[in-house]
Parts: C-alpha cells; structure tokens; sequence
C-alpha cells in the first residue's frame, strides 16, 4: 500500500545504511562514540587514506568503511564538539574558518576565510548555510547544449540514486521541487519568516516563482538530530545538531564501521613509489608537531578546491616533477566560483532578518540559458541573513563610512536580502599555484587568480537587475549592494582524457591508479546550484564503484550493530 | 517630536544632496544598558540582561569582550593615537561611551590571527597597520600639523574621505594599494564595533540565541507577533509623551 505523502514525509522515512541520527545524544551535540574509535598502526598500509574530514571525505570513508575497508582520514582542522567548541556569536566564529595564510591575485581576487572555507571535522559544511539544491541534468552537458564550458563524463542520472540517497541522510527539507529534474524531499517546508516572506510577494509580484528550501534542516523527527530553533547562526556552526554536516550525517555510522579520524593532522604530502608510479601513502604534520607517514593501498584526496590541488602541486618526485597527477599541467586549473552578489532592501516594518536559518526560499526559474537574456547559462535567486557584522560589511561596500554607517546599521532590523548565484564559466587561468612564501607546516601556500570572463560579468548584471525589479514590486524604499564570490570548485577536474582533465569518471587519477580525488575540485562545471549536495552525491557514485575493489585482504569484523538503538 | 523610522529619509542614499546628516544626538537617548555615545533606536533595550539565557561557552566568550579590554601589546604608543583618532572618525564615535575598537584589533594582530587571505599585491595585515598609521600622520603634516589625532575633525574627515576612495598618494600610501588598505582595516574595524554588545543594543540586535532560539520570526503583516517579548521596541513605536508621563517624568 503507498502511503499519502503527509504520512511518509517527517518521522518515517529513514536511511537504510547510516544509522549515524541514531548514534548522537538529544542533549549533547558532540559524536558519542568515539571511545569506540579505530586507531591503525602507522607500521601496516590500510586500504584507504582520506585527506579531508569534510563532504566528499566523509561520506566516501562511510560507504567504504560499511564495506570492508580500513580507512584513515586525516584532518587538519580540530575535531569538533559543538557544546564545547561553537559559539552563538559572529566575531567567537573564526576559529571554524580555514585561516592559514593563502594569496589572492588576478583581475578579482577572491576573497577566502568566512566566505568559502572550512576546517575541522566537517569540513566546509560545518558552517554552510544549508541550501542543497541538486543540479539540473544540463549541468552535466553545456559544452553540447550551449557550447561553452565542458561536458562532464558522467550525466544527471548517473547521480540520480546518489541525489535521492543523500537528501534522505541529511534530511532536506523543502517544497516539491520543479525545476531541473522535478522531484520532492523527505522532510517537509520550513515556516517562512517575516524577511523572507517580503522577498517573496515581491517576487510573486514580478511573475517569478519561489520555493521554500531546500535545506539540509531538520523539520521532524530524525533519530536524535534535534529540530531547528530558528536562531539564526548556521554560518557560525549550529549548535543544535539540527543543521547537516558529515560530522553528524556520516562520521557517527563510519565510526561504528571502523573508520579512524585523525584530527588535527595536515597532509603535506602524497608519496609514490618511483618505479610503479602508485601512491604508498600520505605524510603529514600531526598535532604534536610531529611529521608522519600513513601508508596506504590507495589515497583519496578530498581537501576542497584550494587545498587538494595545493598538495598535489606539493607532492613532487623524480616521476612526477611538476607535481602528483599533473603530467598534463592540468592540476589547479578551473577552479571556479560563483557570483553571489547581494542586494539588500529597505521596508517600513521591522523585519529582524537575523532571525530563521538564512537559507529560506530560492527561485531557479533563470537557471537554465535563455540566448534572449546575451549569455550562456543562468543563476538562482536565494535568501541570506547577514548578521551585523556581515550586514556592516554591505554597507562598507555601498561606500559608506563614519555617520552614514552608523545611520545605515542602525537600521538593520528594517533590512532583508536576496543574493545571487550566478554560474561561472571555467577558465584555465583562473587557478591554484604554488607560492613562494611557506606556512607553519613549511609547506608552499597556495596562490589563487581569478579573473571573471564576459558571459560572468553579463550574468551577474542580469541577475542583479532581476533581484532589483523584485525589491521594486515589493515596495522597498532603498536597496544596497555588494559584489560577492561563494564557492570553490574544479582545480582537478574529471573528464574524457588525460590531457584535458586530472581524474576519469571514477575519480581516478589518470596518472596514478590508485589515487582518487572525491571533492569539489572534481567538477568540470558549476551549475547555478550551492555545490554540497553535488560532492555528497559524488562520493557515494564512487563508494559504489569501488566498494568491491579494495585491493588487500579484508579486516577481521569490528563493526557494532547500532541497530538496536533504533527502538 | 515622535521618531518616524517607517519612512527612510534618514537614510544616506535617501536623503536629498543639501540635506545634512540627521545628527544622531537627535535620537532617543538609551535608559537601559549602554550604547555607544549613548544613543540608539532601541532606547529600553539592553541585550547583555538576556545573558542569562546564553549557552554557557557563548556567554564566557561574549562577556568578556565586555567586561576586560585587552591591553595594547602589538601597536606602539604613537601608532595608538593616530590609529585611535582615525577609528573615532570612521566610525563616528564622537564621543564617551566608546567601544574600544583598536583595543580589539590589537589583540587579533598580536596574536597573528588572519581572516585567510593576504592580496598578492599587499603586504601581512600587521604590517598594512603600520603603513597606515604612518601614512595617516604624513597627511597630517601634509596639512600643517604633526600627528593625525591633532588635525581638526573637517580635515580629519577629509583625510579618511581620500583614503576610503582610493585618492591618497607618496609616502607610505605608495607603497599600499590603497583601496585595499582601506578595506583591510574597515573589516578590522567593523568586525571590532559590531561584535560588541553595546552595538547590538544599538541596532536591536538579539544577540547570541542559544539554548532558547525564536518562536516569532512570522510575517511582517502581524505587527504585533514579529518580536520576542524581551526584544527591544523601536523608538517610533514609543510616543514619548505618553511615555514620559507613564514613567512619572513629568
Ligand atoms: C559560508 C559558507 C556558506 C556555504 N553555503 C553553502 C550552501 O548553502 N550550500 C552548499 O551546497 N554549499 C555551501 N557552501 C560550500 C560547501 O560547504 C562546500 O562546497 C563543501 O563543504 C565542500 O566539500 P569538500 O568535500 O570539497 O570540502 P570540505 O567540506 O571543505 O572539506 C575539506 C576538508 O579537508 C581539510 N583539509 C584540506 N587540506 C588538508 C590537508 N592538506 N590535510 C588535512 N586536511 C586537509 C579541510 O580542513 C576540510 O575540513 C558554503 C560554504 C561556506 C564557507
Ligand atoms: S537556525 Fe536552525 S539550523 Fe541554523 S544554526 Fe540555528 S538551529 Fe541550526
């Protein structure tokens, strides 16, 4: 018998292998299992090491761990106990940014820290917003649709299972979803606050449609994952356990299943055997100080746009003179960021923005490219809610300082914002090199040159004119804007051939067989979607392809049965 | 005169080219907790009386950056001044109470702490401090007087106008881009004043929201549901006649 919708949405429906919203505490939000921990002797290869405790590095370790394989991440950031770590405060945030020294260059340096990236166990996701849209299946084929960019070696529906299986882990929470592919989330809409619902009638009033979500927030009974308080922080890490991150999504179960995560551990190197070519292991700086080495069967490197390309620019050998996996000068290449622009409206009520998750509604109506609009691909229309600090920095943006600040933030709370995402072209010059200047581990930073191209610059001045007519129906009375960049993605892109791409389509290194990068840094193309969903999506199409290639003999079964907890 | 913020004609870019500034001490004065230079818009609301209902690590963080201001252990004394005048016009802090801005920033470059970028073209943040401090003091000179802290207010103003447009030249500013500089050390700044409470009462913001969260963040259309009972009311909304004899002023 199929149940009506409203039965099987909330508490029923589970994921079937991840018992990880079983395995927290309602009332303590850091991992309780950790007593049960794997710890794997430096002196035996393990099947797998995983550079990278965040989306793709995770979820890949899970999956493999359920089958079989021993596996060692390595983090450089801390692991995290939100009750002990977090604060429900802008400033007393920092600490969950990826703060080592980076250089930024190029006609539009993108700027790093708060706004792109993460550290610690969870990665990025620690404090994404939550938005996790999937893509649309032209995202897989704009070189063919629209001729530019690339096409990617895998389509839509090759992640369609991948898509489904995820947004059941996280949950995800959102309206039936109509656009790209059509399809509905586990968990139900959000209420809608105050500020969002402006943004909404305005839109409404200029003919575009809007949906609420989708975001990886509880809105019901999942396990023990809390639901959402609706303060307002998820940038700032959510202390609830109600947001999605793999700290929580994943790593409880992968736990269970013999994963071992070393925190606090920076990879500075892959080695390689000389005469076979295969990767041996990692070297890495642990928190002692001290440099080690992890020997391994294979290595995934799953450390984000910036980083994964930077320690494989770093780990040279007589084989690989120019860096791991880079004989085509194709590593740090692409990357990507989206054009996030904001714009920020003023009412005559007081709309407390700082209120409810940022991510509220979004519109992927302009998603697809329209030749009518002079430039190939499109962008969403999604909710932020800065908070003041964030809110200060828009207002610096609209070149104001001194009194006419103090004016400005004074009234905050009669603000509310949509931003932009505004997909972005790849282009070979736009890339992650090595610098000369090193950081504390002695290892070269990274230096990363963006330059926008025409078709961006077109993009985001249509997409802005787009938010700008919407605040007009809307009735604001002033509007501010600032130019923003979300996102990395590419740097080591899967595609057709070795000389245009750093990994095939099972995210294999064309030059190294048994390393693996399961990232962002693999997309050929970004889509006009926030990339989380898609990395999740990604690392499950490998663990199922590799599940059963693990190339060493299989361990002596440690996994518990958390099932039991289930009742 | 009751207080009209429904209407947006105070706002900078709203306000007609010979209007002047609205002058601030026009606003409400605060009667609970502190602001900086005492006014605001939320004039009963003091934000750090909800400490109460805050995490216990958030709490700590957050009341101590009220309650002990790091003393200054990377600028020298003179860098101080000059940087100290110059956050005072950019952020229009024209008078006592004032949140110790530079204190904070002082404390962040003392202990190397970065936002995880540096321009290519720029130097280490401390060192865009300096540069600044330095050239602050050379537009002074530039203008007949010493140190930047001793030019009067117009030119003070007048100097930060340059600076926040990109249009200062020699000395120290050509070894900076200087619009970078600017916005190196506004995000210092703006990051210092506004994670601080005094700021939050100032704009009405709720603050840190952990445990407790918010049941009423609903549609605009119900005026009277939008706000938690302990968040602060907006001036316009408080006739101070009534006020002012509810409160036995009179
Ligand atoms: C403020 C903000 C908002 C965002 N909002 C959204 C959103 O709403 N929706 C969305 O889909 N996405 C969002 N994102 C982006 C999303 O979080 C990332 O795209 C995603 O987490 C990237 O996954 P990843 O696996 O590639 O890398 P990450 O999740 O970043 O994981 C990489 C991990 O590797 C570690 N690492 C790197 N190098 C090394 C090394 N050498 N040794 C050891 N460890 C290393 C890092 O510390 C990090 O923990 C947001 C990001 C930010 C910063
Ligand atoms: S608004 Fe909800 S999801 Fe966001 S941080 Fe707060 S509790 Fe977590």
């Amino acid at each position: 018998m199929r149940l009506p919708k409203s039965i099987v949405k909330g508490s029923v429906l589970m994921p079937k292998d991840n018992d990880s919203p079983f395995l927290l505490d309602m009332h303590k939000r850091g991992l309780q299992n950790l007593d049960r921990m794997a710890r794997y002797p430096l002196s035996a290869p393990v099947d797998l090491v995983v550079v990278g405790a965040g989306a793709g590095g995770v979820t890949l370790a899970q999956r493999l761990a359920r089958a079989g394989w021993r596996v060692v991440i390595l983090e450089k950031g801390p692991f995290w106990d939100p009750d002990r770590d977090w604060v429900s405060d802008e400033k007393g945030a920092a600490g969950i940014y990826w703060t080592d020294p980076r250089i930024i260059s190029g006609n539009d340096p993108i700027e790093m820290g708060k706004n792109n990236s993460g550290v610690g166990v969870g990665g990025s996701m620690t404090h994404f917003a939550g938005y996790v849209p999937r893509f649309h299946p032209s995202d897989f084929e704009v070189r063919t649709r629209d001729g530019v960019g690339v096409d990617w070696p895998i389509s839509y529906w090759d992640l369609k299972d991948s898509f489904e299986r995820v947004e059941l882990e996280l949950p995800v929470a959102g309206q039936d979803w109509p656009w790209g592919d059509p399809h509905s989330y586990p968990h139900g809409p959000h209420p809608v606050a105050g500020a969002a619902s402006v943004a909404w009638q305005g839109a409404l009033g200029c003919g575009i449609e809007m949906r609420v979500g989708p975001v990886a927030i509880t809105n019901g009974v999942f396990g023990r994952r809390p639901h959402c308080i609706y303060r307002g922080f998820c940038l700032q890490g959510c202390k609830v356990n109600a947001k999605a991150s793999p700290l929580i999504t994943h790593l409880p179960d992968a736990i269970e299943y013999g994963v071992e995560v070393r925190a606090d551990c920076m990879a500075t190197r892959v080695e390689v055997d000389e005469s076979s070519g295969r990767c041996t292991g990692v070297t890495y700086v642990d928190g002692d100080n001290i440099e080690r080495f992890q020997p391994a069967d294979a290595v995934a490197v799953c450390g984000y746009a910036i980083e994964t390309p930077r320690l494989l620019l770093n780990s040279q050998s007589r084989r690989f003179p120019h860096g791991l996996a880079n004989g085509s000068d194709q590593v740090g290449r692409y990357v990507m960021v989206q054009g996030a622009t904001q714009i920020a409206a003023r009412f005559p009520y007081e709309l407390r923005m700082y209120k409810a998750p940022p991510p509220e509604i979004s519109s992927e109506q302009f998603y697809e490219t329209d030749q009518s609009r002079g430039f190939a691909r499109g962008f969403s229309i999604q909710t932020v809610g800065p908070l003041p600090i964030d809110w200060a920095q828009h207002v610096l943006a609209d070149g104001h300082w001194g009194q006419a600040m103090r004016e400005y933030m004074r009234d905050y709370n009669h603000w509310t914002l949509l931003g932009l995402l505004c997909e972005f072209l790849p282009l070979p010059e736009n890339r992650v090199t090595l610098a000369s200047e090193t950081d504390r581990y002695g290892m070269p930073v990274a230096n990363f040159s963006y330059s926008l191209c025409e078709n961006d610059r077109r993009n985001v001045e249509y997409g802005t004119n787009v938010i700008e007519e919407i605040w007009e129906s809307a009735g604001a009375q002033d509007t501010l804007k600032i130019d923003r960049y979300a996102h990395l993605v590419g740097g080591c892109r899967m595609g057709f051939t070795p000389e245009d791409s750093v990994v095939d389509s099972s995210h294999r290194a064309w030059e190294c067989p048994n390393l693996f990068v399961c990232d962002g840094s693999v997309f050929p193309t970004e889509g006009a979607a926030n990339p989380a969903l898609v990395i999740m999506a990604l690392a499950d199409r490998l663990a199922g392809l590799l599940k059963t290639k693990r190339v060493s003999a299989p361990p002596a079964a440690r996994k518990k049965e958390p099932a039991s907890l289930r009742r | 005169m009751p207080y009209d913020f429904a209407e947006a004609h105070h706002l900078p870019n709203r306000r007609l080219p010979e209007q002047a500034h609205a002058d601030p001490y026009d606003l409400p004065r605060q009667r609970r907790g502190v602001t900086p230079q005492m006014h605001g818009r939320y004039p009963d609301y003091d934000v750090l009386e909800q400490a109460d209902h805050w995490d216990e690590v958030t709490r700590r963080v957050v009341l101590e950056r009220v309650g002990s201001v790091p003393e200054i252990r990377f600028f020298a004394m003179e860098e101080v001044e000059t940087l100290t005048a110059f956050a005072d016009i950019v952020l229009a802090q024209d008078s006592e109470p004032r949140i110790p801005v530079l204190a904070y920033v002082d404390q962040k470059l003392f202990n190397g702490e970065r936002d995880g970028y540096r321009y290519f073209d720029m130097p280490d943040d401390d060192e865009t401090w300096r540069r600044v401090a330095r050239g602050l003091d050379e537009e002074a000179r530039r203008r007949g007087h010493d140190r930047f802290a001793l030019l009067p207010v117009d030119r003070q103003l007048e100097v930060c106008h340059g600076f926040a447009t990109g249009k200062l030249h020699k000395g120290a500013w050509d070894t900076l881009n200087v619009s970078r500089a600017w916005s190196v050390v506004m995000r210092y700044l703006l990051q210092s004043f506004y994670s601080h409470p005094w700021a939050w009462n100032e704009i009405g913001f709720g603050g840190p929201a952990y445990p407790r969260g918010y049941s009423r963040f609903g549609s605009p259309h119900l005026q009277s549901a939008e706000r938690e009972t302990w968040e602060g009311k907006e001036a316009f909304e408080i006739d101070p006649v009534e006020d002012t004899q509810q409160r036995g002023l009179e």
